[in-house]
């Protein structure tokens, strides 16, 4: 036999790697669209230098600019929530609202989370009407 | 009695071609499921009434399989035969191996992978799946700690042998419901379905554990006395004895009851009647039997292990038959009438395969045989040599 | 199954100068409020009068396929159907063949949410059982479970089709889904596509209601003519009622 470590040392070796097929993967594909109500703060901010967005219609967003800015994402979700499992409709604040101010996704939202490197899947389904 | 354990020298040509053979047919599982997940199902033979395909078949299978290579393991701690006590570390981790490779496929398939996450963050209890996520998570456990006892702490493995047998007949149970539960489905719905799962895993897993300990002892040319393997043998007839009971119940009584003349004669001379004639009866019943109940070939090594080979194949083509013909048999939504529709309504389903559905279910396969590999040349899972006890006399031959 | 197509008729005859109607109603109604809210107060469900579906007509399939952004993708195994047009005929060919529409059944007990391991399949408090796209796996076990083949799953990438409605969102290949009774119509207080369809077409076989409220037009006619559900000995309980079939 070779001088290889005793195999009690390796058994935690291989629990790791067993894991690591399994649940690495899983957490890198689900980083992607996550469901969960992660607490405002722990997004990434554009602080040093934001893209240049497209200018919105209106006066002001349906929340102050700065909250709408850190909380948009989990507002999203929480709505989509709301609405979709408890049949909470609120009109004026729905997704497809965004769009008469923002009025075009790629030059707003798009912009954004290019820079931020975020991915929301949003836009495959929901329409954005122009 | 209990000869030394020790890993596989694994430095030979054959060895790395192996792993390189198996490393490609898991690596090429990834692209297939890559290529789905870029192009969606679109590019897969299944559809909407064959829902589930062929890596559905493959997956299932190999979870059939993981629970049954526990067999050998559980005989010696639970049933006390002595001679296998010598496979239990083997045993173990095959379960493990198997069980890895079937979930991979089953994880593979879904369609929105990315969201998997979401499988534990919201459970619906009353689903077959998410029970299974337990039991598949907790016989993972069971084995590893089974396996650690065995290194190391020979005292708890009695306990923990017994707790991992009484999981894996559960398991088997969980993985049948998934099928049996289904009321809509003629051909799954039974309660024997459950238990036709746990007898064909109890064939196939000894099947597969024939198959390897033959072929690793033989190729890192270590004894494995005939009389151990002719023990598996003997356990293997009685297993796929009582497969051949269950499916038969099963079939009378349907046959009793008019109502199930409808789909019990489709089953005979339908599309899957093949599947089911050659598939379920011929290669998991009659070729196991017929060649082991050969003086000549029931007692030659040689097969012993044919018939275990085939009985593998019966099992891929039982979960087939089951899967396929299942779906593809008409809904009942309106007994006694003929039903038509643009959704092809109260037709036969058909369902061809496209060949990457065959890519991502030996992908799974790959990556059981690449942990397996892997595994035995790291770990001390193969004793130097296997020999039956002495004095030791088989009971019975064919 | 062996209601007297007579009594059918007389009784719908009449009950039709009621549906006549509901649908129109509704649809001059003042705009919904900015809030509203689901309630566990109310039961909808539907209501089929078999005898009044003509055969050639798809006038219900058509409008859920424009109203939800149904694609066709030509291959009929993979085509989606949130409703269908079903031609039933006895074996032997002695009476004529029977039209009818299949949807989506809403059941009480749906198999489809019993089995879904993220419970992206549930039941709405007003009984109406939806798929939380945002949470389906795709894994396609409710494909399996229901007796009614009233799942599809997305094979292909969609667009949006041209003329198509913005209110509903299109789909992401991977994800199953089913007819939502036009959930997003209902909480406007509007009818089903379907039902509306069904109305214009002057054929008014499908109502659409509130089985909790007593005085709702489903309510009555569920409680006075024979109606039956698809597969009753599965005891779903199903909420799409048939008449005379
Ligand atoms: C009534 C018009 C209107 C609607 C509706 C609207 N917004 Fe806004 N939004 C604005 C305005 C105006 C601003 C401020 C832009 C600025 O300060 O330059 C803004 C800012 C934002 C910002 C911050 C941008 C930045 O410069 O940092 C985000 C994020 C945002 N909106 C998201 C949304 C989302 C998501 C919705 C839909 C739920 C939505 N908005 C709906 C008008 C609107
Ligand atoms: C001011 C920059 C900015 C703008 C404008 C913006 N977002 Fe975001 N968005 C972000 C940031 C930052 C995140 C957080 C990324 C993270 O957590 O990794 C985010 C995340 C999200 C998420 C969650 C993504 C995920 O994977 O969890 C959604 C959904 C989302 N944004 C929707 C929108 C929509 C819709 C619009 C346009 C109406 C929009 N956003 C505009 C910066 C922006
Ligand atoms: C697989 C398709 C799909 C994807 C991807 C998707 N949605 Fe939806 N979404 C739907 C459907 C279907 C509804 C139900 C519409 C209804 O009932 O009116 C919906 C409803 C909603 C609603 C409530 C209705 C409204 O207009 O306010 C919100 C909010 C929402 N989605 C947000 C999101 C966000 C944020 C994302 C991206 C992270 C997203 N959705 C991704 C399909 C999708």
């Amino acid at each position: 036999m070779r001088s290889l470590p005793s195999y009690p040392a390796r058994f935690p070796l291989l629990l790791v790697l067993v894991w690591a097929i399994f649940v690495l993967p899983s957490v890198v594909l689900a980083s992607g669209t996550p469901d969960h109500d992660a607490s405002a703060n722990s997004h990434p901010s554009y602080a040093g230098g934001p893209p240049q967005l497209e200018k919105a219609k209106g006066e002001s967003c349906i929340r102050e600019t700065e909250w709408m800015r850190r909380n948009h994402m989990d507002f999203l979700k929480h709505r989509r929530a709301e609405t979709v499992r408890q049949g909470v409709r609120i009109r004026s604040e729905s997704l497809l609202k965004c769009a008469e101010c923002h009025q075009s996704h790629e030059k707003f939202c798009d912009q954004c989370h290019g820079y931020v490197s975020a991915s929301p899947d949003c836009f495959e389904c929901h329409v954005y009407p122009k | 009695m209990l000869s030394q354990f020790s890993a596989i020298e694994g430095r030979s040509f054959g060895y790395w071609k192996l792993v390189i053979f198996l490393g490609v047919l898991a690596l090429m599982g990834l692209g297939a499921f890559v290529a789905v997940e870029i192009n969606g199902h679109g590019i897969t033979g299944m559809n909407n009434k064959i829902a589930w395909g062929i890596p559905h078949v493959f997956a299932i299978s190999l979870l059939v399989m993981a629970s049954g290579a526990l067999n050998v393991g559980s005989m010696s701690t639970v049933f006390a035969v002595k001679q296998f006590k010598q496979f239990g570390r083997f045993s173990a981790f095959l379960a493990i191996a198997l069980l890895i490779g079937g979930l991979a496929v089953l994880m593979l398939d879904l369609g929105r992978p990315d969201r998997l996450l979401l499988t534990v963050m919201h459970m619906n209890f009353r689903s077959m799946f998410t029970l299974n996520v337990f039991l598949y998570s907790g016989f993972i456990l069971l084995c590893f700690l089974y396996l650690w006892s065995m290194f190391e702490y020979q005292q708890f493995t009695k306990v923990i042998g017994s707790a991992a047998f009484l999981w894996r007949v559960i398991l088997t149970t969980g993985t049948g419901s998934i099928f049996g539960v289904i009321h809509a489905r003629e051909v799954f719905h039974s309660a024997i379905t459950a238990p036709t799962f746990v007898a064909i895993s109890l064939s196939s897993g000894t099947a597969i554990s024939i198959l390897l300990l033959v072929t690793t002892f033989k190729r890192t040319n270590r004894v494995l006395e005939d009389k151990v393997v002719f023990g598996l043998r003997n356990a293997f007839i009685f297993f796929t004895f009582l497969v051949a009971y269950l499916l038969v119940v099963e079939k009378f009584t349907r046959y009793y009851s008019p109502a199930f003349y409808d789909v019990q004669s489709w089953i005979l001379t339908g599309p899957y009647a093949w599947l089911y004639l050659f598939g379920v009866w011929g290669a998991t019943i009659i070729i196991p039997l017929a060649v082991l109940f050969n003086p000549k070939f029931g007692n030659s090594i040689g097969g012993v292990m044919v018939a275990s080979f085939s009985s593998i194949i019966g099992t891929f083509a039982f979960v087939a038959h089951l899967l396929l013909a299942g779906q593809s048999y008409p809904l009942k939504m309106f007994p006694g009438y003929e039903v038509s529709s643009a959704f092809l309504d109260g037709q036969v389903a058909t369902y061809t395969p496209a060949l990457i559905e065959f890519v991502l279910g030996f992908g799974g396969i790959g990556i059981a045989g690449v942990i397996y590999l892997l595994g035995i040349k790291f770990f001390r899972m193969i004793p130097n040599e296997a020999v039956a006890p002495e004095g030791y006399e088989l009971p019975w031959n064919p | 199954m062996t209601m007297d197509r007579r009594t059918v008729l007389g009784l719908g005859g009449v009950a039709a100068a009621g549906v006549a109607l509901a649908p129109g109603l509704t649809l001059i109604a003042a705009p919904p409020p900015d809030k509203s809210e689901a309630s566990g107060d109310q039961r909808w469900a539907m209501l089929i009068d078999v005898t009044k579906c003509e055969s050639n007509c798809t006038a219900c399939t058509r409008a859920c396929r424009q109203e939800n952004n149904v694609p066709l993708f030509g291959d009929p195994t993979r085509d989606i159907h949130w409703i269908r047009k079903l031609e039933i005929r006895d074996k032997d060919h002695r009476r004529p063949s029977v039209s009818l529409p299949v949807l989506c059944n809403h059941c009480e007990n749906p198999p489809c949410a019993h089995v879904c391991p993220t419970e992206a399949t549930f039941i709405r408090k007003d009984g109406i059982v939806l798929v939380d796209k945002h949470r389906c796996i795709g894994c396609r076990y409710c494909m399996l479970a229901c007796p009614y083949k009233a799942r599809s799953l997305v094979y292909h990438k969609t667009e949006f089709p041209e003329g198509g409605n913005p209110n509903v969102p299109i789909r992401a290949k991977g994800v199953v889904e089913k007819c939502t009774f036009c959930v997003h119509l209902v909480d406007d207080g509007k009818q089903p596509a379907c039902v509306q369809a069904c109305g214009h077409a002057g054929h008014k076989a499908m109502i659409f209601g509130d089985l909790n409220d007593p005085k709702s037009e489903i309510a009555m006619r569920i409680r006075e003519v024979k109606t039956q559900t698809i597969r009753e000995d599965l005891g779903l309980k199903p909420h799409v009622h048939y008449q005379g079939l």
